[in-house]
């Protein structure tokens, strides 16, 4: 309910404009609803980018202006609260679905992702994120539940559903689906009962198909991005400071655009729990980092502090269920670390195959995908690291509470 | 399945989940480490650098431009921040860095002193850009993205 009302707030103070791709974002949508086509690539910057949350944003949009309500972009806004709202609840059940006695457990990885600041962030922009991540988050909720029973053609075509249509929001999203995919194609191999599976299979590639032939005969290729790679290989496109993060130190003091700019890691970590880019709560425009209000700077700088212990619970996290699914044989668990694995992977490979002199390409909200799984892993970690005896519920208790009270001045608008 | 049996599972798969769960953090560990300690090591070796350095580096690695020294210009000449000059889209401009804004407005005054510059200057936190013409939205922005 908090977590509803502080979206909620966020989207509706939100300077949509101030968003990633804002200008672009609303042509897209303006165009796919009104004229019933996508745009061409002199129309919107984000042709590249599949259709479905812009067309939803788009006609939410018509509808609210036609009946007099104004603000064309405020309803594209609230849907990506909805959804960033639908991701916390995801993160919860998931972890339910997978440890289904353990309470500590489901609110600890509800917690975890709900007070992400990358997902609160992102969930008051006018942008298709959170909506993406939200349809993936729970088409694997259904594959584990199959997974964890067994799959029937109908949890089947509702799995192949979501995650198609998370394919047709964001393409974060296919990483998951071929996670999903081969988990399911082991299961039914196992008990040779294959007809689950290929109806996961037919309903995503029925929804998905139509964008990936349209991009590949108009753009050339089914992932075209909106600029071609620079040529040479792929190993010289970044320099070493973008996989040595040599500003990481500087960045945890300073964690403002552009220092650090381009170096993975720190450019990542800094904008997941800050604002690298300046684009949340910091007086508009961007002025040079060392004349920002003072007050900016320190409340960005405590954010990289507070998110030092969540961020390595998130990886020992990811890290602790791949082992556990491995030792156990338990394929439904095995979905989490090797979505995060493979998300990660195709992400890695685009920031490197697209470099950017001014580090777009570098951003948390492309990663939000791995945050259900990460949030469930970090809080699978406290629950089983956590004596059982005495105080520790409550101190458990305090601790978050003091992770989400330290953030709440960052977060809330 | 007799209670004991039960219990002996449960205790089993407490012990998996437990090794598992160090092991994950374990790791996580070693990898923050590792990336702390190349920081700390490239801090250690390195001075930091100026904001002069940083826009140096920024012009010719991200922007590709040709860095000059700036001469016969007295007023750049007097930032306490260092100067360079550049041509950025054709356009000719002489950077300078200040260390404070009472700075910034004595070289905006300086510049100023013989006729109105116009927006031919251009001040930007503690940068202060000298245009040998009056700048486009992109030329000025190239000299944004490396302002620090």
């Amino acid at each position: 309910m908090a977590d509803a009302v502080l979206l909620a707030w966020n989207a509706w103070h939100y300077d949509w404009l101030r968003g990633y791709d804002a200008f672009a974002n609303a042509r897209y949508a303006e165009i796919v609803s009104t004229d019933y086509r996508l745009p061409s690539d002199a129309e919107s910057g984000v042709w590249h980018s599949p259709p479905l949350w812009f067309a939803l944003a788009g006609a939410l949009g018509r509808v609210t202006t036609a009946i007099g309500w104004g603000h064309a972009q405020r309803p594209g806004q609230l849907l990506a609260a909805a959804a960033g709202l639908t991701v916390c609840a995801l993160a919860f059940l998931l972890a339910r679905a997978l440890w289904p006695e353990r309470r500590v457990l489901h609110l600890v990885a509800l917690i975890l992702v709900a007070a992400s600041p990358a997902l609160v962030r992102a969930s008051a922009m006018y942008h298709p994120e959170t909506l993406a991540v939200a349809l993936a988050t729970a088409g694997v909720l259904v594959a584990v539940r199959a997974l964890s029973t067994r799959w029937t053609v109908a949890s089947a075509v509702a799995c192949g559903a979501l995650l198609g249509l998370a394919c047709l929001t964001r393409a974060w999203a296919l990483p998951v689906l071929v996670v999903v995919a081969v988990a399911a194609a082991l299961d039914a191999g196992r008990r040779r009962h294959w007809l689950p599976v290929a109806a996961l299979a037919a309903v995503a590639l029925a929804l998905l198909a139509p964008w990936l032939v349209n991009q590949q005969v108009a753009h050339g290729s089914a992932l075209a991005f909106n600029r071609r790679p620079p040529a040479g290989s792929l190993l010289e496109r970044r320099p070493t400071s973008f996989y040595l993060g040599l500003h990481t130190l500087r960045s945890a003091e300073h964690p403002i655009t552009p220092l650090a700019r381009n170096e993975l890691v720190p450019h990542l970590y800094a904008d997941w729990w800050g604002d690298w880019a300046l684009t949340w709560d910091s007086p508009p425009p961007p002025a040079p980092a060392e004349l920002l209000p003072s007050a900016v700077v320190s409340e960005r700088a405590r954010q990289m502090l507070v998110g030092i212990v969540p961020s390595v619970l998130a990886l020992a996290g990811l890290l602790a269920l791949a082992i556990l699914a491995t030792t156990r044989r338990w394929a439904a668990l095995a979905i989490l670390p090797l979505s995060g694995l493979a998300v990660v992977t195709a992400y890695v490979l685009f920031a490197v195959r697209y470099p950017s002199t001014d580090g777009d390409t570098i951003k948390g909200t492309y990663l939000l995908m791995i945050l259900p799984a990460a949030g469930v892993g970090a809080a699978f970690v406290v629950d089983v690291l956590r004596p059982r005896r005495g105080l520790w519920v409550p101190v458990t208790g305090v601790a978050l509470a003091v992770f989400v009270a330290a953030q709440l001045p960052f977060l809330i608008l | 399945m007799t209670r004991g049996r039960v219990d002996g599972l449960v205790g089993a798969s407490r012990v998996d989940e437990r090794r598992a769960a160090r092991l994950g953090l374990s790791a996580a560990a070693v990898v923050v480490l590792v990336q702390l300690g190349v920081g700390a090591a490239w801090s250690l070796r390195n001075d930091d650098p100026t904001e002069l350095d940083l826009t140096r580096q920024c012009l010719e690695r991200d922007k590709g431009l040709t860095i000059e020294a700036t001469t016969e210009d007295s007023v750049a000449a007097s930032a306490s921040g260092g100067t360079l000059r550049t041509v950025v889209e054709g356009g000719l401009v002489t950077v300078s860095v200040a260390g404070s804004h009472a700075e910034v407005e004595r070289l905006r005054a300086a510049y100023a002193t013989h006729d109105d510059p116009g927006r031919r200057l251009d001040v930007h936190g503690r940068y202060v850009f000298f245009w040998l013409r009056e700048p486009r939205r992109g030329q000025r922005q190239v000299t944004y993205d490396c302002a620090y």
